[in-house]
């Protein structure tokens, strides 16, 4: 993985110290709320329902194991011994004390690591498929150039005032595990004409209050004249982005009012002065920073393992794990191991100090010192030998890390929503926790397979239940809760957005309403389709009438 | 009748103006304040930058929250209702 250099070490450590400086002013009265505010967002700094927030950056969601244990250092040292994972692959501290930030920064920074660019009208962290570099498809590993964006868009100045926040994520090939067509820009690496790497760029994604499927703008951008494409996107942008009304300000909003081609035109006379300038890539630098992703020294294995086959016979338990959790791998006896965050009656993406350092062990031993953070709340230990599937799951389970739902209808990704968010009008964890307790049948979720159930505490959606294959929103009537249900939506490379069903209804319901929903599913599937495969065949009107069934015999 | 709460700074804990016009943790304790003195309260909160945070007012009924913001109200004084948190309310 990526190794700061000097530039990098000394940027997060001036950031460090200027912080520092700001958070005294601020404790000292110098610097009032309204002037800290912008500059405690810099360093993903909230102010919460409860207390401050820290976001620290994940960049592409990997971590090595004295990452890890740093996180679970601080979880243990300034919040309450547990951080939060969202799906920008980015983890949250929802306790830490003003006073004691500048030194979380300075711990994160020993690690390697920082906040900058987790919060603000700026680009964001860079998000990518969490089995880069280990899934067997892709045409080459997308965290290279991830890394490349993260170094040019890392305080840019052109880029540090957007109109609003700015999202990118990349993938190496076809098949997409990042929802890159929910993002401001998605990049898909795909074959130039002349064999050289290239990017197809979909632009102007997003979800929120309105949600857009992100258009394709080019087919295949040649992967030196990447920063030059994105800087003309994103100038273009700047230029015509709509700066008076936050809720218009996002780009899927100019690309949406403008129409793709027009946008394609702007951004093409933009791009043809970029194009001459200094923003072309030198292959030495793709080249060097390629060298930081080479792949893991893997043994040469046979294809089966006789440790990991007798496992699969004598514990069904394993086997159970095994069918959900591990995803093969391109390396003969090597696997990817999906860490579930998911445990009956938990909260999605929660992870408590203990269990940190764990999985920083696992990792160190058994995963080449690598762990991934996934968008849908998950981890994953990306390079593990089929031998060693047995050993790790038995020690993941120990500490409650073995749940085998990867995928499955309790694998739900759901915000902090009121709990914990000063935007949120619903809480969205209790009612994960309703449903997660309600289908605990593992048989049952089995039976059902693979369905993306995402839940989100208000419009903002960082739950992005628009794009689950059941998806939940939060609302406030009248001071109580309800939640809309949509059907249909899909983060993949077939995205879509769900279809609002019906009425909201009170949190109580929503659980019961989703299991008539599958069970409705699992009477008309035909063979092999998975729960959206039925939904695109027949539509989600059979859903609609399972999920409102009851209520309406009462009524 | 209303209350103020706000932010601490330091550590960013829901806090209440109390009837001395100091800051308190415990919703019991914050001031009930009737709606025509509301705004001048409000302002005098807001004149202690260093200590209250995005002061505001909130509606109340026998001391509890009401209205619109009655449940985020509700879940501030008490804190979250689930998970990693829930025993640690209130501290």
């Amino acid at each position: 993985m990526y190794r700061y250099d000097e530039f990098d070490h000394a940027l997060v450590r001036e950031r460090v110290e200027e912080f520092r400086d700001q958070v005294a002013r601020r404790v000292s009265g110098s610097l009032t709320e309204d002037q800290f505010k912008p500059l405690r967002l810099m360093n993903g700094v909230y102010l919460q329902l409860h207390a401050y927030m820290l976001r620290v950056a994940v960049p592409y969601g990997t971590m090595n194991s004295r990452q890890m244990r740093q996180l679970a250092h601080i979880a243990r040292t300034y919040d309450k011994g547990y951080g939060h994972f969202t799906t920008r692959t980015n983890i949250q501290f929802n306790w830490p004390a003003l006073s004691d930030l500048p030194a979380i920064l300075e711990d994160l920074a020993e690690v390697e690591m920082h906040a900058i660019q987790t919060s603000g009208n700026c680009i964001r962290n860079v998000t990518t498929d969490v089995f880069a570099g280990a899934a067997d498809e892709e045409i080459e590993d997308p965290r290279p150039w991830a890394e490349i964006l993260r170094q040019w868009s890392t305080i840019h100045p052109e880029f540090s005032f957007l109109p609003r926040k700015f999202k990118i994520a990349v993938i190496g090939g076809a098949k997409d595990r990042a929802a890159i067509r929910t993002h401001d820009v998605g990049l898909q690496i795909v074959r130039g004409d002349d064999g050289r790497t290239a990017f197809r760029v979909f632009v102007g994604g997003g979800q929120g209050r309105l949600p857009h499927i992100a258009q394709e703008i080019a087919a295949a951008v040649p992967g030196t004249e990447l920063l030059a494409y994105l800087t003309a996107i994103l100038r273009a942008w700047n230029l015509l982005g709509r700066r008076d009304n936050i809720h218009k300000a996002r780009i899927k909003i100019l690309v949406a009012s403008l129409g793709i081609d027009a946008f394609r035109e702007e951004v093409d006379r933009h791009f043809a002065t970029l194009r001459q300038q200094d923003l072309r890539i030198p292959q030495a630098e793709v080249d060097r920073i390629q060298a930081y992703f080479a792949p893991p020294p893997f043994e040469a294995l046979p294809r089966v393992s006789a440790p990991f086959d007798r496992a699969v016979l004598a514990d069904p338990d394993f086997a159970r794990w095994n069918r959900n959790n591990v995803r093969r791998h391109r390396t003969p006896g090597y696997a990817s191991a999906i860490i579930s965050l998911k445990a009956p009656g938990e909260v999605p993406g929660d992870i408590t100090d203990a269990q940190m350092e764990r999985v920083a062990d696992l990792a160190e031993r058994f995963s080449f010192d690598e762990v991934r953070a996934a968008y849908e709340q998950n981890l994953v230990l990306p390079h593990v030998r089929l031998d060693d599937l047995p050993t790790v799951w038995r020690a993941l389970a120990e500490v409650g890390l073995g749940t085998p739902n990867a995928d499955l209808a309790t694998d739900v990704i759901a915000c902090p929503g009121l709990d914990y968010c000063s935007l949120a009008n619903a809480r969205s964890i209790p009612v994960a926790q309703a449903l997660s307790r309600r289908l605990a049948d593992l048989d049952y979720q089995e039976r059902v397979g693979p369905v993306r159930i995402n839940m989100s505490g208000c419009i903002n959606a960082c739950g992005h239940h628009h794009v689950g294959h059941i998806g939940v929103l939060g609302v406030d009537r009248r001071g109580e809760e309800y939640y809309q249900i949509t059907v249909g939506g899909s983060p993949d490379d077939q995205a879509a957005l769900g279809e609002i069903v019906g009425r909201s209804l009170p949190a109580d319901d929503v659980a019961p309403a989703i299991g008539r929903a599958l069970d409705r599913y699992l009477e008309i599937r035909s063979e092999g389709e998975r729960f959206i495969d039925t939904v695109r065949r027949v539509g989600p009107e059979p859903f609609a009438t399972a999920i409102y069934e009851v209520q309406d015999a009462v009524a | 009748m209303k209350i103020i709460t706000a932010n601490r700074l330091t550590d960013g804990r829901v806090i209440y103006v109390d009837d001395a016009g100091e800051a308190t943790t415990e919703l019991l304790r914050a001031s009930q304040i009737a709606d025509e003195a509301a705004d001048e309260r409000l302002a005098l909160a807001r004149s202690r930058p260093a200590l209250f945070v995005n002061p505001c007012l909130v509606e109340v009924v026998d001391g509890h929250p009401s209205g619109r913001d009655r449940l985020k109200e509700t879940i501030r004084a008490n804190g979250p209702t689930v998970g990693n948190s829930h025993a640690w309310s209130g501290t």
